[in-house]
């Protein structure tokens, strides 16, 4: 007894391991539950999330120490001795965030998707194998491994779109698959660009690769593979396509996990790879990063508005909200950096949250075009009052996270030593343009759903405000996203010590 | 008496727990939280009394004492960069905490009545409370970070309240005027106090003004920047406080109920941007430029707002132009540097106007139950009239209001306007007539609209005939371009016979009027009284709590006006604002030996005086109404017998209602070219994202697809072809190295 406590205790206990395998693991017993209806499917699949997010709360509180800025939780077991490949897995105050954040979303996505009956054994396990795709990616401490896992969670993603989805979803689903497919050829090259250099054996390891360094041209080439890979995740314009028409067609507890989780592991790769293994090449990118992230907060806020549809518009106001990131990431400077890394998590909570909010109006009213809606405020007042709140998170109303988050990234580009005066004052200028313009978007969005008196010819009329689950689900995303925008040291306390690293890199 | 600045951090979080409360009750127990509905109320006036009590006791410190306090404490903890939070204490401070808390409670008690048959009560106490909590956090904040968090906190506040009764259209897009519009502003403060950080590394008003000053002093900074970020700063103040180019959200904000237009949107919240200017006075007035662009654009807000507000048929639209237009005032005397006499003018206005507002509001809630509860209807000014006789304590109310707000002396307004013209004096003698005919103006458009609305008789009895006058006074000059729509006649009655069904016994004995006692004595109409059955119902007054906080209020316009006016003892020449206020304008190195002389004023005050009582004459002219007197008959056929000389005063007359109606074009003018441009850039750029970006993809797919069927067509899969096919190619691979080589060989 006593020595298993010890194996509990000690830091030898893989507890990542078992954090990335247990919900595919035990996800597959979905298939060997009885046929007793979907209930016990779904009941099954929340208790294996809410298991895991305990699991991953837990070791998190007592394995890991917030102002160790090195690999922590870290494990590595020989998989492949041919080429040195490992299961090699470790967290840092980087991937703490984004982990917490995928265990926290995926449980409530797969709460949201209860109202799903066709099918739901599949539905479910996917679910749970997304889980482990992307915890597993923001943990693996080796290149191949993290490109398996990458590649892991998008088959999880076509398979939910293309079976779940709206209309269209066959198309949609299609161009997802290329697109991102696409991306992970050049991803693929990159990972064995770096790793079979220089030395005689390939090496994989992120740790040993952080210190190499490489020929300027070999570096920027690496770069480029990786940033396109990315580019297409994360998006960054003109490789943002594919998120309007996912978003439209997808199921929107799919909606949740692609806007929550997806996205930012775009953002996670370019800091975690980009950043540290190249940060030669990033700092000769970095101008491109400002300029493309401002002018993707304008342009994909501008087209917003002329989104008829409602995820679409949604989908581009998170396109627009991941400029913050790009910029963040391309100032290079302590504040910018943190400034993205809240923006990841504080967008994640928000675009869920809003995805989740149009999915949930969509079963009531079926009407997908804003300009058929309207008056909505009066029979579901609750998804009024949540939609509006969330809505002015979304455009950074301060005392939400998404205003901090924007803050310090502006902060960021003001403090940067990289830049000139004058193109800081044009960037910073053309950014908070985008704050006017986010307004005028989802405010007109929030004015033609619910404003207003309208009769629709609705084929249940009588629909129902939400009830308790769709509640418990907006509150539990509300809470955190109130409770960084007051204090949002939460967040930044995790990754503030690894951020100086990474960025003591760039001033050597 | 350091105990009582240590607690003041309370101030805003005092109302926090109503909004908190009401939202987490609504959301989770609705029905429970319905059920006690009044109950609410109770606690958010409580709460905000507690404030009130607690910033009085503060003031009266800070005049004993004249301190600045402020106190900070740490919000996030980072090497490159802190928030910090704090509060700051001093006299600009007392001053606002006592005006929100003062105009807070009275329109809390209001509109416990206003709004009690409304089904958003509950919505709107908590929106309310919500508002206090951010606007008492914005006057109290030390830093620019907390100034615009609490600045946006206010404009949502303002947008949900706008957009209050969500079922009108009108609301609706008046709410996301106004929000998007105070964004453009808020996007100049950020950018503003952003490049302030980058300029002097600090958050804090205090350090900031000391480190701008000296890099000032030693030219150390680019002077273009540093104008740039102080106009920008000023653009946050211009959007809030209703200026010039980004004014036109404060009309349309009317939409709102009438309670929130008195707190938010006459007496509070717009009063904001004119509180930026001056915590942020210190910066501005090293840099003259700016201090010439606020006053620019205080005198052309002042001018533009007067000349909106001649022709409004709205009530509250009227009034909302000439709070724009006070505010102008306030903006122009701040830009002159007399701060003291923006303050004041600041104080004397917010309770005339909250006064005028709620009056408005009480008319509002008598004229509805007679025409309906369309805002077109009930706050028309074309159907008021002679609202004399059926709600006295709102008109004698009201009538103080506006002769306050005119400026006639003993009330309130007339202090500090007086103070205000005599500076504009010094500071230039185009922007001081400008002012004196705003004065004038001022006094011609309260008057007008005091006049439509209580004087001669109901005119929503007379929309029967109305088409048929031809008096060019009524037809045209009222209600410019366009002609009072008839009301449908069966309203009057639909109301009656439901009433006559209920209470036609008690009907005649309520002492209601009838309509053919009232009407018959007039000299151009005769009028055939109706059925005996056909009587109609006259507008009552409010209720007694409505009317108790008019009256309360009454107070204020009648004797807060003696804060500013210097009484004689003891040889020093000082009264209480300038006391509270003199470590401020001491530091702003004003000419503050601001002596004082009863001549001067006397020879000041004659000559606006006398330009207000010109305006209010020719308002009572053109606007007692016609029919009441034979005296003015002859009046007017004075002005019939000019002939030539009246198609020109026509035509000027024409013009003005003209631009007064169409608001000066600005809004039509936003509409054609900035919504429209950004709907088209919006269409063009999601034209360009789909057929290009996408078309890009699509056509590679398209491409891939064909090629991919071309191969399978051409690979028929027989062994033949295939043969065929390598031998071609071997055949021209075999002939362009021949060609190679050949070029090479030569």
């Amino acid at each position: 007894m006593v020595q298993v406590y010890l194996v509990f205790t000690t830091n030898n206990f893989p507890w990542l391991t078992i954090i990335v395998v247990f919900p595919i693991a035990a996800g597959s017993l979905i298939f060997f539950l009885p046929h007793r209806g979907n209930k016990v499917i779904r009941g099954y699949t929340i208790y294996i999330c809410v298991l895991e997010l305990l699991l991953t709360t837990y070791a998190f509180c007592y394995h890991f120490r917030l102002d160790d800025p090195l690999i922590q939780l870290a494990e590595g077991y020989k998989w492949i001795n041919f080429f040195d490949f490992d299961w090699r897995l470790g967290i840092d105050g980087l991937s703490v965030g984004p982990i917490l954040l995928t265990g926290f979303i995926t449980t409530l996505a797969t709460l949201a998707a209860r109202p799903v009956t066709r099918n739901s054994r599949l539905f479910h396990f996917l679910m749970l194998a997304m889980y482990s795709g992307q915890i597993g990616s923001f943990s693996s401490r080796d290149l191949l491994l993290f490109f398996i896992m990458w590649e892991l969670e998008l088959i999880p993603v076509y398979l939910l779109l293309c079976m779940w989805g709206g209309k269209k979803r066959l198309y949609s689903a299609t161009k997802f698959i290329l697109y991102t497919a696409g991306g992970s050829v050049f991803l693929l090259i990159g990972v064995l660009g770096i790793g079979l250099y220089g030395s005689n054996e390939p090496t994989l390891n992120l740790e040993t690769l952080a210190n190499q360094s490489y020929p300027v041209a070999l570096e920027i080439i690496f770069y480029i593979g990786f940033l396109i890979a990315f580019a297409v995740k994360s998006p960054i314009i003109p490789f943002h396509t594919w998120l309007p028409d996912t978003h439209g067609e997808a199921h929107y507890s799919t909606c949740m996990l692609l806007a929550g989780i997806l996205l930012k592991m775009g953002a996670y790769g370019l800091v975690r790879i980009n950043m540290e293994l190249l940060p030669h090449a990033h700092s000769i990118f970095s101008p491109w990063f400002m300029i493309v992230g401002t002018m993707q907060i304008i342009y994909a806020a501008s087209a917003s508005p002329g989104q008829r549809n409602l995820k679409k518009r949604i989908a581009y106001s998170s396109i627009s909200h991941m400029g913050f990131i790009i910029i963040g990431i391309g100032s290079i400077t302590d504040t910018g950096l943190n400034g993205a890394i809240l923006q990841i998590i504080s967008h994640g909570f928000i675009s869920a949250a809003l995805f989740f909010l149009a999915g949930t109006s969509y079963d009531r009213i079926r009407l997908a075009y804003l300009d058929e809606m309207g008056g909505l405020a009066i029979p579901i007042p609750k998804i009024f009052t949540l939609f509006s709140i969330l809505s002015m998170s979304s455009l950074a109303l301060p005392g939400m996270s998404g205003f901090i988050a924007e803050l310090i990234v502006f902060l960021g580009i003001i403090t940067s030593q990289k830049f000139l005066l004058m193109t800081k004052i044009l960037i910073t200028f053309v950014m908070a343009i985008g704050m006017i313009l986010t307004p005028i978007y989802s405010l007109s969005m929030l004015r033609q759903m619910f404003y207003g008196y309208k009769l629709l010819n609705v084929p249940n009329s009588d629909f129902f405000d939400s009830g308790p689950r769709e509640l418990f689900v907006l509150i539990s995303i509300l809470l955190p996203v109130i409770g960084i925008g007051i204090y949002p040291d939460f967040v930044l306390s995790l990754a503030v010590d690894k951020v100086e690293a990474i960025i003591s890199n760039f001033f050597l | 008496m350091d105990h009582t600045y240590q607690y003041s951090w309370i101030i805003p979080f005092v109302p926090l727990p109503v909004p908190m409360l009401i939202g987490v009750g609504l959301l989770l127990f609705p029905t429970a939280t319905k059920n006690l509905r009044r109950m609410w109320a109770f606690p958010s006036i409580l709460l905000l009394s507690i404030v009130m009590i607690f910033s009085v006791y503060l003031s009266i410190q800070q005049i004993n004492e004249t301190s600045i306090y402020q106190s900070v404490w740490s919000w996030t903890i980072n090497n490159d960069f802190s928030f910090e939070f704090g509060y700051f204490i001093d006299p600009l401070t007392s001053i606002m905490l006592i005006l929100i808390t003062t105009v807070g409670i009275l329109v809390l008690v209001y509109s416990d009545n206003y709004m009690s048959h409304d089904q958003g009560y509950l919505r709107f106490f908590a929106y309310m409370s919500f508002f206090n909590t951010s606007m008492l956090g914005l006057v109290t904040s030390s830093n620019f970070i907390q100034i615009y968090i609490f600045w946006e906190l206010v404009g949502m506040c303002s947008y949900l309240l706008i957009g209050f009764w969500f079922t009108r259209p009108l609301a609706a897009s008046a709410c996301q005027k106004a929000f998007v519009t105070n964004r453009v502003g808020d996007f100049g403060l950020l950018l503003g106090i952003l490049g302030l950080y980058w300029i002097t590394g600090s958050f804090e008003f205090r350090d900031l003004f000391e480190i701008f000053n000296i890099l000032i002093y030693n030219n150390a900074v680019n002077f273009f920047f540093v104008t740039l970020c102080a106009f920008l700063l000023f653009a946050g103040a211009v959007a809030k406080s209703a200026q010039f180019p980004l004014h036109v959200w404060l009309p349309d904000a009317m939409e709102g109920p009438t309670p929130i237009s008195a707190l938010i949107h006459a007496a509070t919240m717009v009063a904001a941007g004119i509180f930026l200017v001056a915590r942020l006075l210190p910066l501005f007035i090293v840099i003259p430029y700016i201090m010439n662009l606020i006053s620019l654009i205080g005198i052309i807000t002042v001018f533009l707002g007067a000349t909106l507000a001649l022709a409004q048929k709205d009530i509250k639209r009227g009034l909302a132009y000439s709070t724009m237009s006070q505010l102008g005032y306030m903006m122009l005397a701040l830009g002159m540097g007399s701060y003291r006499a923006a303050l004041f003018h600041l104080i004397t206005h917010a309770y005339s106007k909250a006064l005028l507002f709620l009056g408005s509001g009480s008319i509002i809630h008598s004229m509805e139950a007679i025409v309906g509860y369309s805002p077109d209807k009930s706050q028309n000014m074309v159907l008021m009239g002679g609202l004399r006789k059926h709600v006295p304590i709102t008109k004698t109310a009201f009538l103080l209001g506006t002769l306050s707000l005119c400026g006639i002396p003993p009330l309130a307004c007339f202090w500090s306007k007086d103070e205000i013209l005599n500076d504009s004096w010094l500071y230039s003698p185009i922007f001081a007539i400008i002012a004196f005919i705003t004065a004038g103006l001022t006094a011609f458009y309260m008057f007008r609209i005091y006049l439509l609305t209580f004087e001669g008789h109901l005119n929503l009895c007379f929309q029967n005939y109305s088409g048929k006058k031809r008096n060019y006074f009524y037809s045209l000059s009222l209600w410019g371009k366009e002609e009072p729509k008839s009301i449908k006649k069966d309203l009057c009655l639909v109301t009656l016979l439901t009433m006559n069904n209920n209470e036609k016994t008690s009907f005649f004995l309520k002492k209601t009027h009838r309509i053919a006692s009232n009407i018959t004595n007039t000299p151009f109409i005769t009028i055939f009284p109706f059925g005996a059955t056909k009587t109609f119902v006259y507008p009552h007054e409010s209720d007694n709590t409505m009317l108790f906080v008019m009256l309360v209020l009454v107070l204020f316009p009648l004797f807060v006006g003696a804060i500013g006016i210097p009484f004689n003892q003891e040889g020093i020449d000082l009264d209480i604002l300038s006391k509270l206020l003199t470590p401020s304008i001491n530091l702003l190195h004003q000419n503050s030996n601001h002596f004082f002389d009863w001549y001067e004023v006397l020879k000041n005050a004659t000559l606006s005086v006398s330009i207000t009582y010109f305006g209010l004459f020719i308002a009572y002219f053109l606007y007692k109404p016609f029919y009441s007197s034979l005296q003015n008959l002859n009046i007017l056929n004075l002005f019939a017998k000019r002939g030539p000389k009246r198609i020109f005063w026509d035509k000027m007359i024409n013009f003005l209602y003209d631009w007064s109606y169409n608001r000066a074009y600005i809004d039509a003018f936003y509409t054609r070219y900035l919504t429209e441009g950004i709907r088209a850039l919006a269409e063009l750029i999601y034209l360009f994202d789909r057929r290009v970006i996408d078309g890009i993809t699509n056509g590679v797919g398209i491409t891939n697809f064909f090629v991919g069927e071309g191969l399978k067509y051409l690979g028929g899969s027989r062994i033949s072809f295939y043969l065929l096919l390598y031998l071609i190619s071997v055949l021209v691979l075999l002939i362009s190295c021949f060609f190679f080589f050949n070029f090479f060989s030569f």
